[in-house]
C-alpha cells in the first residue's frame, strides 16, 4: 500500500497547533490528562475533519472523558467553542470541565467514569439507524467489564452504524497496559465477536482516513478501529513514560522544554 | 396471626406494571424496554412478542444496558430499564449516576421483587437498599406504588414525565386499597385514611397492612408517600401538625429510606412531634416461604405496627 508522507496531509499542521493548544490549556489549568490527550489528538483531528461524517447529525461519543482537553481543542478548531475559552479549562464556573459535560457545545455525552461511553454509543445508534455513532475508548479502558458487554450487544444487534475507535497508547495511570491488566490480541478478539477490525498507526493522517471510510462501510457489522498510538506523543521526554498520564502543575522548565518539542515540529 | 383480609382483591403490581406498559406502547411508539435478562419475571413477553424492535434484551448485564437505555433516550425514546431491584439499581448504580442523570435521558428504572416481600429468595435478592440509592442521585425522581390499583395510574403519568425515575416493584400478589377515585401526580401523597391520633406514613403493599379492623380504633391518618421524591411536604407536615405523632413504616433499611427524609423534614419543620421509625434495621434478609413470617421477625408485622401505635399515644 502506498501512501504519501504524513506531513505532506493537508491536515498534518493541526497536528502541531492543537498539541500546543493541549498544552496550554493544561499548564493554565495547573492540572489535566496529557498523555492521553496528546496521544488521541490525531484521531480527533482526522474524525472532525473528514468529509466522512458530519456531526450535526452523526454521533461523536468521547467514552474517555478524561482526556477532553484534545476534544476541547478540536471543537475550538471547527468553531463549536471560541479558542479563548480554551484557558478556561478546568477553572471553576467555566464549561469546560475537568472531564466532560453537556454545557459544552457540540458534546453529546459527558463522560468521567471509563467503560461506560460504548454502551450509550450503542443505544443512540439503535435508536437513530439512519446515522453513524462514532465513540472513541482507550486501551486501559478495556480494562472495564461494561466494554465487553457493550462488544457483545453491539455484535447481537448488527450495528453496522457503529464504530469504535481504541486509542491504544499502550499506558494508563499505575504503568503500561502490558503489566496493569495485558489485553492480549485485542484485534482478535474484536473479530470473535463478528466485528469489523482494522488496525492502524493512529497518528497517520491516510491511515486514520481510510480506516474511517472502511469502518463507514461495514453496513452489517460493527467496527473498530485499533488505532496504534504513543503516549503523550510530540514531547519526546513524556513519550511512553506513565508518570505523564496526568499531572499537576507543571514545573517551568518542564512546560517550556515542551513547549519548544511541539513547536519545533 | 392475621394476614390477608378478604374484603381486598388481591392482585399483581408486577402484573398492572406490564399491562399498562403494553397499553401505552400500543399509543406510543416512542416507548421501548431494555430489559436484562428476566422478562418473564417482569410479564413482559407479551410486550417482547408484540413490539419485537422496541424490546431490547440486554442479557446478564446491567452495566451496559442502563447506557444502552441512554443511549437510546438520547435518541427521544421513552425508556424502561426492568430488572430486579438488587441487580438494577444496585449493580449499575454509578452508570445510571454518569450515563442517565449526569447526562439529562428519560430512562425509568423499573426494579422489582424489592424488599422483604421476595421471601423465598433470600438476602441476596431482597433489596433493601434501592430507596437509599436512588433518593441520593440528583434529578433522579422516585416511586414505589401502593397496589396494583395504583400502578396503573402512575404508569402512564411516569411515561409522559421527562425525568428520569426509579419505579419500585414488588414480588408477590397484594391487596388493592387505593381508592379508584383518586388520581396519581408526581410530588404529590394521598390521604387514604383519615383520622386524628397519629400520622402513618410508607409507601408500598406494607402499608396496605394497616387496612384492617384492628387499627381503626387508633383513629389513624394514613398517608401514602408514593412519590418518595420528590416528596409532598405540605401533606405530611400538615398532617403531623394536627396529630403531632408520626409512625414511618418500609420495607427498606432504616438508613437512607424514607424515614430519614420524613425525619428531616419534621426537624426542619420546626414541628413538635413524636417519632417512630419501623425498617430493617441495618441487616441482611433471609429465606421464608411467607414474608409475613420476615415482617414478624423484622418488626414489620402488624402486631410490630400496633406496639409502635401504643407507644406513640403514651405519655411518656
Amino acid at each position: 500500500m502506498f501512501l504519501p508522507k504524513n506531513s505532506a496531509h493537508p491536515l498534518y499542521p493541526l497536528s502541531r497547533s492543537l498539541r500546543l493548544d493541549i498544552l496550554e490549556m493544561i499548564n493554565h489549568a495547573g492540572f489535566g490528562h496529557i498523555g492521553g490527550s496528546l496521544s488521541s489528538i490525531d484521531i480527533l483531528i482526522s474524525l472532525y475533519n473528514s468529509d466522512l461524517f458530519n456531526f450535526n447529525k452523526d454521533h461523536f461519543i468521547l467514552s474517555a472523558g478524561h482526556i477532553c482537553p484534545a476534544l476541547y481543542a478540536v471543537l475550538a478548531q471547527k468553531n463549536l467553542i471560541p479558542r479563548s475559552e480554551l484557558l478556561t479549562y478546568g477553572l471553576f464556573a467555566s464549561r469546560l470541565q475537568g472531564h466532560l459535560n453537556l454545557e459544552t457545545p457540540g458534546v453529546e455525552y459527558a463522560s468521567g467514569a471509563l467503560g461506560q461511553g460504548l454502551s450509550f454509543a450503542s443505544g443512540l445508534a439503535l435508536g437513530d439507524k439512519t446515522h453513524h455513532t462514532i465513540c472513541l475508548t482507550t486501551d486501559g479502558e478495556h480494562n472495564e467489564g461494561q466494554i465487553w458487554e457493550a462488544i457483545a450487544f453491539a455484535s447481537k444487534y448488527h450495528q453496522g452504524n457503529l464504530i469504535n475507535i481504541v486509542d491504544s497508547n499502550g499506558y494508563q495511570l499505575g504503568g503500561s497496559t502490558a503489566e496493569m491488566m495485558p489485553l492480549t490480541e485485542l484485534a482478535s478478539k474484536y473479530l470473535h465477536f463478528d466485528w469489523t477490525v482494522i488496525t492502524v498507526n493512529g497518528h497517520n493522517f491516510y491511515e486514520l482516513q481510510k480506516a474511517l471510510k472502511t469502518a463507514k462501510s461495514s453496513s452489517i457489522y460493527p467496527a473498530c478501529i485499533i488505532a496504534k498510538t504513543t503516549f503523550a506523543k510530540g514531547v519526546s521526554f513524556m513519550e511512553n513514560k506513565f508518570e505523564f498520564h496526568d499531572v499537576k502543575k507543571l514545573p517551568e522548565e518542564i512546560y517550556l522544554n515542551a513547549k519548544k518539542e511541539l513547536e519545533a515540529k | 396471626m392475621k394476614t390477608v383480609d378478604c374484603r381486598f382483591k388481591i392482585s399483581s403490581i408486577r402484573q398492572a406494571f406490564a399491562d399498562t406498559l403494553f397499553e401505552l406502547a400500543v399509543k406510543n411508539p416512542n416507548i421501548y424496554v431494555v430489559d436484562i435478562g428476566l422478562r418473564p419475571s417482569l410479564y413482559l413477553d407479551r410486550f417482547a412478542a408484540r413490539f419485537k424492535s422496541r424490546f431490547i434484551e440486554c442479557g446478564i448485564a446491567e452495566s451496559n444496558a442502563a447506557a444502552v437505555a441512554a443511549g437510546l433516550a438520547a435518541s427521544s425514546k421513552t425508556v424502561f430499564l426492568t430488572s430486579f431491584a438488587c441487580f438494577s439499581p444496585a449493580l449499575n448504580w454509578a452508570v445510571i449516576k454518569q450515563s442517565i442523570c449526569y447526562n439529562h435521558q428519560n430512562v425509568k428504572i423499573v426494579g422489582s421483587h424489592a424488599g422483604l416481600m421476595s421471601g423465598d429468595l433470600g438476602a441476596t435478592h431482597q433489596m433493601l437498599e434501592d430507596i437509599a440509592l436512588m433518593r441520593s442521585l440528583p434529578t433522579m425522581e422516585v416511586f414505589a406504588p401502593l397496589d396494583a390499583v395504583e400502578m396503573k395510574k402512575m404508569l402512564p403519568v411516569l411515561a409522559s414525565s421527562p425525568h428520569p425515575a426509579y419505579l419500585r416493584l414488588v414480588r408477590p400478589p397484594t391487596t388493592e386499597v387505593y381508592p379508584p377515585k383518586l388520581s396519581f401526580t408526581i410530588g404529590k401523597s394521598q390521604l387514604i385514611q383519615s383520622g386524628r391520633n397519629i400520622t402513618v406514613l410508607g409507601y408500598g403493599p406494607i402499608l396496605t397492612q394497616l387496612f384492617s379492623d384492628d387499627f381503626k380504633k387508633y383513629s389513624l391518618d394514613i398517608i401514602n408517600c408514593s412519590s418518595i421524591k420528590p416528596l409532598d411536604s405540605d401533606t405530611i407536615l400538615k398532617s403531623i401538625k394536627k396529630t403531632g405523632r408520626c409512625l414511618v413504616i418500609e420495607d427498606h433499611q432504616k438508613n437512607g429510606g424514607l424515614g430519614d427524609a420524613i425525619a428531616n423534614l419534621i426537624l426542619s419543620s420546626g414541628i413538635k412531634s413524636k417519632f417512630i421509625h419501623l425498617a430493617v434495621d441495618d441487616s441482611f434478609g433471609q429465606s421464608a416461604v411467607n414474608y409475613f413470617d420476615l415482617y414478624h421477625h423484622y418488626g414489620l408485622s402488624p402486631l410490630a405496627i400496633i406496639e409502635s401505635l401504643k407507644k406513640l399515644l403514651s405519655k411518656s
